[in-house]
């Protein structure tokens, strides 16, 4: 199964998470199983980065952790956005939509 | 952030919790990950085995994740705690040596900073008392503290009436002596009583923002003759004299012989060191202290209260500017004259002069201090060479600079916690030692000395000082430790590192200076008190019995009726049985008699501030006789030196040599600027032999003698020589008194050895500790010594089996060992020579009437801390002399 996996550039892992929870409260692997299904295998998430990003945005407060049942009955810890992530995602889409749109300028001018 | 602390917190205090949740959470992750393995197809085994590649190490996880949750610091200082117990209790021989050395060393600080707590740090009572300034007069002539002398009535009232930067100005004329009488029903309760008092301008009680705690104070216009007899008490006095009677507010008593009304009592608590006082009067200024000739009489303090927004350096200008006025309107009287301004609390720190004692204790007790930290850094240090293969392990393992410096740092921490606990309960019995060894006199007793929240604070300080240079050094020399040197060589082959060495030599060399230094301070005080204690004073103290008279103004009105009572009180005296001689003096020999200017005939006329000065006394017929001091030439005074007669004077040794540069004196005339009097000239009719300015002191000073009925004062003492115990007569004295004035109080009825020893006020004992104090800086120095040297021996078993083994022979082995030590040690003594030799000088300026040159000390304590070195040194090396070759060479 070759993945064609790149490295995540700095600091997009956070509007990632805060993106792939904008829809429903996932749980860990659920998120970084749907990074790597929704960017067609490219993005992967190791564990080693995901955990320290998901506490780290919980003590920031823009998401919420809650213990629940997975699909399989399974205890599991579900993280979800607050009302601060969701303006936090705002925030951080625009930005990265700009960036995105200036380097791709930038790109194809040169 | 709100989020953010719970989070934290709970990480901190559920940390069982937050790990369970966090492993729970790990493992979910890693059965989908295996199950979504096993659903691809794959075989479980392969499936679980994909899944932890993926992983990566779960601890490692873990820990970035804590990292993550933000609590590590605490979490790493929880850690480093316990394993810091650990190691402690491991080596408890270790631990205790450290503990008890930093304990001493913290319980001699915590002890002397009560001092400082009680004496500098004490706020006087009342309202902003740093807003409260006293003015005082500076006395153009050179002496012990010349800017804290009194100021006239004149200038009072000048000063009051035309400065722009007092809200309020107050006097207090602070040492007046008055004569309470009791009603008691039985004769021995009417025994008078003399007690210091103050009289004191209405508002001094208002000026200084205090409030009677019964009854009043004085009010507008009780400054008025007629209406000044009502009187404020003490707590103290109102307590020991009429035993907390509340309803004594509005009852007379007896003063000097008048009925003065008492209006009110003060609180304990308003004490003002020096100025402490037993009772209050009200100061009644006439037109006789606006003259002139009232200038001179110098006798008021001035307690003024600052403006709002007016800075002490203003007033202290403005005060600057209004005595030139009165140097310039004034000049017999006030030329030269300067005033001092001082916030309240300075003043009283300063006037008690007890500033340079406590700077030198506590300059002796931090070094003191900074030799147990030596030790016990060198403790540490050579621990921590010992660990050297632990700490590269842990290095290798991963552990950062840091941490191992935060680490060691953490031992550093525990060991002065518990050497400050053990510390601070050594200090509260220090203190109480110290509080019942400081009654030397009134005013030192009257300050509590305790254990205080500045004492406490103080201790906390000096405990973290000291884990920060006890375990600095060592960390950050551990932390240096090269991994693949202390992994590679055989844990023995080498001799401690260089950098180990040669903060070992900085060890060692600044604990021998240091107390070294403190060895020639104390040795040298210790050299002063002891040529005080056994110098010759010049007269004979032993069988004179003395007593204080004040007499008050109600009964001897004038110079005459004084004259009479003196006259009349001697052969009453003289009749008692047992006694030699009898004398009146206005001042006891070697008791520190007042200075007056003078001039002599046919000299030319000096500048304010280069008069001549001599001290001067008023003395009875008897004087010389009774306190044994020899007449050189001429003759003493006589009935006939009386008022009517020429004015003669006598005057010592010193004064023949230094003033009249040792020409034949009798016959000379000179005149005293005496205040009260017009200047006569005397005839000087004898010379008598040097007697001590001070008993405390070395100096001898130009004294000049007057005869007491020629210039008699109110206030004087009796000299009674008996054939025995002086003390004996105390009774028949008083007796004698209360016959001739049954109203008139004895002060201080003591023998003049007993005099000298309160004059002395505590010099000796403080002398005392601080000999201590050297005494056990000594002693750690050479216990820190012997460790360090000790150490590297032992540390050097393996090279010495070596040099044993190639030929050395025992001598060399034991020459090798003392010479490190004597290197150090002889470096280190050369430092504390070089630190003490400006310490005479110091001394000489901090301490009036000290003059110490002992060059000797110089060479005897330099050469007994060699000695001392030497044995510490000297242990060690007869322990290398025996190494065993074949046993150092095997010994793993």
């Amino acid at each position: 199964m070759p993945d064609t996996r790149i490295d995540l550039p700095q600091g997009t892992l956070d509007l990632l998470i805060l993106r792939t929870l904008a829809l429903e409260p996932q749980h860990g692997w659920a998120i970084s199983e749907r990074i790597h299904q929704v960017s067609s295998k490219t993005l992967f998430v190791q564990q080693g980065s995901l955990y320290p990003a998901l506490h780290r945005l919980e003590r920031k407060g823009w998401i919420k952790a809650r213990w629940g049942a997975s699909e399989n009955n399974r205890r599991a810890k579900f993280y979800g956005l607050t009302r601060l992530g969701r303006k936090q995602l705002e925030r951080e889409e625009s930005a990265w939509r700009k960036l995105a749109a200036a380097v791709a300028q930038i790109l194809e001018t040169t | 952030m709100l989020s953010d602390l719970l989070l934290r917190l709970r990480s901190l205090f559920r940390r069982k919790n937050v790990e369970a949740e966090l492993d729970d959470e790990l493992r979910f992750h890693f059965e989908k990950q295996v199950s979504k393995f096993i659903q691809s197809g794959l075989a479980p085994e392969e499936a679980k085995r994909r899944a932890r590649l993926e992983f990566g190490g779960m601890e490692q996880l873990k820990e970035e994740h804590r990292d993550a949750r933000g609590v590590t610091f605490i979490e790493t200082l929880v850690q480093d705690l316990r394993y810091a117990v650990r190691q402690l209790l491991k080596s408890q021989g270790f631990t205790a040596a450290a503990v008890l050395t930093l304990a001493l060393g913290i319980a001699v600080n915590a002890t002397m900073f009560s001092l400082v707590s009680a004496f500098l740090l004490g706020r006087p009572p009342g309202r902003q008392p740093e807003r409260v300034a006293v003015v005082t007069s500076v006395n153009p002539v050179p002496g012990f503290h010349p800017d804290t002398n009194p100021v006239s009535a004149p200038n009072y009232f000048a000063w009051r009436d035309a400065n722009h930067v007092f809200a309020d100005v107050a006097a207090a004329d602070e040492y007046r002596t008055v004569n309470l009488t009791s009603q008691g029903h039985f004769p021995e309760e009417r025994q008078p009583e003399a007690l210091g008092s103050a009289a004191v301008s209405p508002n001094y009680f208002s000026v200084l923002g205090v409030s009677p705690q019964l009854g009043r104070t004085f009010s507008d216009g009780e400054d008025q003759p007629g209406r000044d007899h009502v009187v404020i008490l003490s707590n103290e006095l109102w307590d020991r004299h009429f035993g907390s009677d509340a309803s004594l507010i509005g009852r007379t008593i007896r003063l000097n012989r008048e009925n003065y009304t008492v209006i009110g009592v003060m609180p304990a608590s308003f004490r003002l060191m020096g100025f402490t006082r037993q009772l209050w009067t009200p100061l009644a200024l006439t037109a006789a202290d606006q003259t002139a000739a009232a200038r001179k009489d110098r006798s008021l303090y001035l307690f003024a209260r600052l403006k709002p927004g007016v800075a002490l350096e203003q007033a202290r200008a403005e005060m600057v500017t209004l005595a030139r006025r009165a140097g310039e309107t004034f000049p017999e009287t006030e030329k030269g004259w300067g005033a001092a301004v001082r916030t309240l609390p300075d003043f009283l720190v300063y006037d008690f002069s007890i500033r340079n004692g406590i700077a030198v204790l506590m300059t002796t007790v931090g070094f003191v201090l900074m030799i147990a930290c030596a030790n016990v850094a060198g403790l540490l240090l050579a621990r921590a060479s010992g660990r050297r293969k632990e700490l590269a392990i842990r290095i290798a393992l991963g552990a950062g600079r840091l941490r191992i410096i935060s680490q060691l740092l953490t031992e550093g921490l525990l060991i002065a916690f518990f050497g400050g606990t053990l510390g601070l309960l050594l200090a509260y019995w220090g203190i109480n030692f110290v509080r019942a060894k400081l009654t030397f006199n009134e005013a030192i007793s009257a300050v509590p000395l305790s254990l205080d929240w500045n004492v406490l604070l103080f201790a906390l300080g000096v405990s973290l000082l000291c884990a920060v240079l006890c375990g600095l050094a060592p960390a950050l020399n551990a932390s240096r430790t090269d991994v693949n040197m202390n992994l590679k060589d055989e844990s023995r082959a080498v001799s401690p590192s260089r950098s180990l060495g040669r903060l070992r030599t900085v060890l060692v060399t600044g604990e021998i200076a240091l107390a070294l230094f403190l060895l020639v301070g104390t040795g040298l005080l210790f050299r002063g008190i002891f040529l005080i204690e056994h110098q010759n004073l010049g007269f004979r103290p032993d069988h004179l019995l003395t007593a204080g008279v004040t007499l008050d103004k109600a009964r001897y009105r004038d110079a005459s009726q004084q004259a009479l009572f003196v006259r009349d009180v001697i052969p009453r005296l003289q009749e008692i049985r047992g006694v030699e001689a009898v004398a009146v003096a206005s001042d006891l020999p070697a008791t520190g008699p007042a200075t007056v200017t003078l001039q002599i005939k046919d000299q030319p006329e000096l500048p304010a501030n280069q008069r001549l000065r001599a001290l001067d006394v008023l003395v009875s017929i008897d004087y010389s006789r009774a306190a044994g001091i020899p007449l050189l030439r001429g003759r003493t005074f006589t009935e006939t030196d009386n008022a009517t007669a020429p004015r003669v004077v006598v005057v010592n040794q010193e004064f023949v040599h230094r003033h009249l540069q040792d020409q034949d004196p009798l016959g000379k005339q000179i005149r005293l600027d005496v205040s009260g009097s017009t200047p006569e000239w005397s005839e000087i009719v004898g010379v008598v032999a040097n007697v001590k300015t001070h008993s405390e002191g070395t100096s001898d000073d130009p004294e000049v003698y007057e005869p007491f009925l020629q210039r008699p004062v109110p206030s004087f003492s009796l000299m009674v020589q008996a054939s025995s115990d002086p003390n004996s007569l105390a009774s028949a004295l008083r007796k004698a008194i209360a016959q001739m004035d049954a109203e008139l109080p004895l002060a201080r009825v003591m023998s003049m050895p007993d005099v000298i020893e309160r004059q002395k006020a505590g010099n000796p004992f403080f002398v005392t500790v601080l000999g201590s104090f050297a005494l056990l800086a000594l002693i750690l120095s050479a216990i820190g010594t012997y460790g360090l040297i000790a150490y590297s021996v032992g540390q050097r078993t393996h090279e010495i089996g070596i040099r044993m083994a190639l030929g050395a022979r025992s001598p060399d082995v034991v020459l090798m060992v003392l010479w490190e030590g004597m290197k150090m040690t002889a470096i280190g003594a050369a430092v504390g020579l070089a630190l003490a030799l400006p310490l005479p000088r110091i001394f000489d300026a901090m301490f009036y009437g000290l003059h110490l040159r002992e060059p000797w000390l110089y060479f005897i304590l330099p050469a007994a801390i060699l000695v001392v070195a030497m044995l510490a040194t000297y242990i060690p090396a007869r322990r290398a002399m025996r190494v065993d070759p074949m046993v150092a060479l095997r010994y793993e």
